[in-house]
């Protein structure tokens, strides 16, 4: 039946014609270098990888060549906005205009167009991990192109790639989608290493609660060990804050694998992915590097395996390689002058989050529906997981987040997100709108970086 | 009094929307938001049936131009004389001179128009304008 569906799926004259026995011995026999999940296992330093992709072929090979003499760990393939809506009319014409006139008309590579006989070729030439960044709710197509090219880590999920980015996409139907992701990387797992999946913590990347972006990676993460995948990664971005990023760690890493063996997936392995500031950046590039550096520091106090990069281009529009790779020098740099790392916990801190992601979960796992996604599907419904500033009309918008005086993230309202009144209490307790109105505190918060 | 607001076209700039709404209900109104990425239809729609006292548009990158050229003929379909319409933000994609955008959405059939002008400034003035048409029937 799910191989029948594969074959529907992939039978599209936007692609290659699929060759899943061939496929299957490619992945079988591919080089242990491909797959993150066997870096992480062997690495003891925390993995770079930075963000990129272009329309053509060329571009893409001259970017990974430029990564590899930075000393990129990990390199990426962001794919363009109209295959993550699966345009993939317009991203082949659009890709044909770039190959004509050598102007990017793609924010990123039509990976589906493309197919995954070219881009297998790249792929094994570099034999570095790459990770497939896209934002894509229904990418059945697109993982299929991934995995046969020899890209074996895949970020995103139902609700990190739907609630930040789409208005009217069912969120429902993005469950689905998902689960026949989570199938297919599950089913090349058992070939040669695992397939590493990725969700997406920064969500809409502004004022997010570490509560509700903990809860939301615990939920992806289960829903992708359920279906048989052995390697996964959980990640957040910069808070704004170092003691609430070292605390949102403590806290993830350890209920990770609480959830994670509660559920029985003792046997899988559970990575931290670290995101430099993804919120508004300086117009000024010296500022820009500062804090770029600011969050290698923070990458490296908060124990992660992996952390994404930014550029000192990022208030401007895509980068350029050049910059790009400088940015990955950088903080390579950086990683490796960063000895005699202190170990910070704080308990207080620590406890409160974590008796307010338990109080979460324990809700969503108490709904009456029969399967894990629609107990979660139930509970984004209701309220009871709720993002600020997610343009999603299915999300509830009725929980506030501020800064306090340290800049750690505050719920101000907390909606009818099922946290306790002596946890809001405690949120609470911290926050001073310092005499000035809500909105204006929230304008300020949101733009400490600038 | 009931506001019918969210952002005009094609436009995802969710962060701004959700300042709006969160300002009009601490100024006490009650909120129908619809959100980023909505028509002009829609509006019109949501204020018919919501029976709404004001509209207010908003745009962030400046699509609002295109998408309010309906606006006259829309509104002169259904009654809606006693509903205030407004609209703010980036009214014009490119550098504009307010006087020169206030003129040209008034004609588009606006009664209030901010372009770039401060949340609570805006704000201020739709009370101010609203206290008056009450105060007068």
């Amino acid at each position: 039946m799910f191989q029948k569906e594969r074959e529907i799926i992939t039978t599209t004259p936007y692609t290659d014609s699929f060759d899943f026995d061939e496929i299957e011995d490619f992945i079988k026999k591919a080089s242990k270098n491909l797959f993150i999940s066997h870096k992480f296992k062997k690495s003891n330093k925390i993995l770079v990888q930075p963000r990129g992709g272009f329309p053509t072929y060329e571009k893409v090979f001259e970017l990974y060549k430029e990564f590899a003499q930075a000393g990129v760990d990990v390199l990426p393939l962001t794919i363009d906005s109209n295959t993550r809506l699966n345009d993939y009319e317009m991203a082949k014409k659009m890709l044909a205009l770039s190959e004509e006139t050598d102007e990017n008309m793609l924010n990123g590579y039509p990976l589906v167009n493309h197919g995954y006989r070219v881009t297998r070729k790249m792929v094994t030439h570099y034999d570095r991990p790459i990770s497939l960044r896209h934002g894509t709710p229904d990418a059945r197509l697109l993982i299929e192109v991934a995995l046969a090219s020899g890209i074996f880590e895949i970020e995103g999920g139902p609700i990190t790639y739907l609630l930040p980015y789409s208005k009217n996409f069912p969120l429902d139907k993005a469950f689905l989608y998902w689960k026949y992701v989570e199938k297919v990387c599950a089913k090349y797992s058992t070939l040669n290493e695992p397939i590493n999946r990725e969700s997406f913590g920064p969500l809409s990347a502004t004022l997010q609660p570490p509560a509700i972006v903990i809860v939301i990676q615990l939920l992806e993460m289960l829903l992708s060990l359920e279906e048989g995948v052995k390697s996964f990664s959980v990640s957040f971005s910069q808070t704004g804050s170092i003691s609430q990023d070292i605390v949102s760690s403590n806290v993830i890493k350890k209920l990770a694998r609480k959830y994670a063996d509660l559920f029985g997936y003792s046997d899988a392995n559970i990575h931290l992915v670290y995101h430099q500031w993804m919120g508004a950046f300086p117009r000024d590039k010296e500022f820009s590097d500062s804090l770029i550096t600011t969050s290698t520091v923070i990458a490296s106090l908060v124990k992660a395996d992996k952390m994404i990069t930014k550029t000192r281009d990022e208030a401007f529009g895509i980068p350029t390689k050049e910059v790009n790779a400088s940015a990955v020098r950088n903080t390579q740099y950086t990683l490796g002058i960063l000895k005699g790392l202190p170990n910070i916990t704080d308990p207080e801190e620590e406890e409160n989050l974590t008796q307010m992601v338990d109080d979460i979960l324990e809700a969503v796992f108490n709904n009456p529906a029969d399967t894990l996604w629609r107990k979660v599907f139930n509970s984004i419904k209701s309220g009871i997981i709720d993002i600020p500033f997610s343009p999603h009309i299915i999300n509830n918008g009725e929980a506030i987040t501020v800064r306090d005086k340290d800049y750690n993230i505050r719920f101000y309202k907390r909606g009818k997100i099922p946290i306790s009144d002596k946890c809001l209490a405690f949120e609470r307790s911290k926050i001073d709108l310092g005499g000035k109105s809500l909105v204006e505190n929230i304008i300020k918060d949101i733009g400490i970086m600038l | 009094m009931r506001v019918v607001t969210g952002v005009v076209g094609n436009d995802v700039h969710v962060v701004a929307n959700r300042l709006i709404e969160i300002s009009l209900k601490e100024r006490g109104f009650e909120v129908f938001n619809l959100g980023v990425n909505t028509y002009l239809e829609e509006f019109i729609d949501a204020v018919i049936e919501t029976d709404a006292d004001i509209l207010l548009i908003s745009s962030l990158n400046g699509e609002a131009e295109g998408w309010s050229r309906d606006l006259l003929f829309l509104k002169n379909r259904f009654d809606l004389d006693n509903v205030l319409f407004a609209i703010g933000g980036n009214l014009s994609v490119g550098e504009a001179d307010a006087d020169d955008m206030i003129k040209k959405y008034q004609a588009y059939g606006y009664d209030l128009v901010f372009h770039q002008v401060d949340l609570n400034e805006g704000l201020d003035v739709i009370e101010n304008t609203l206290k008056k048409s009450r105060s007068v029937s």
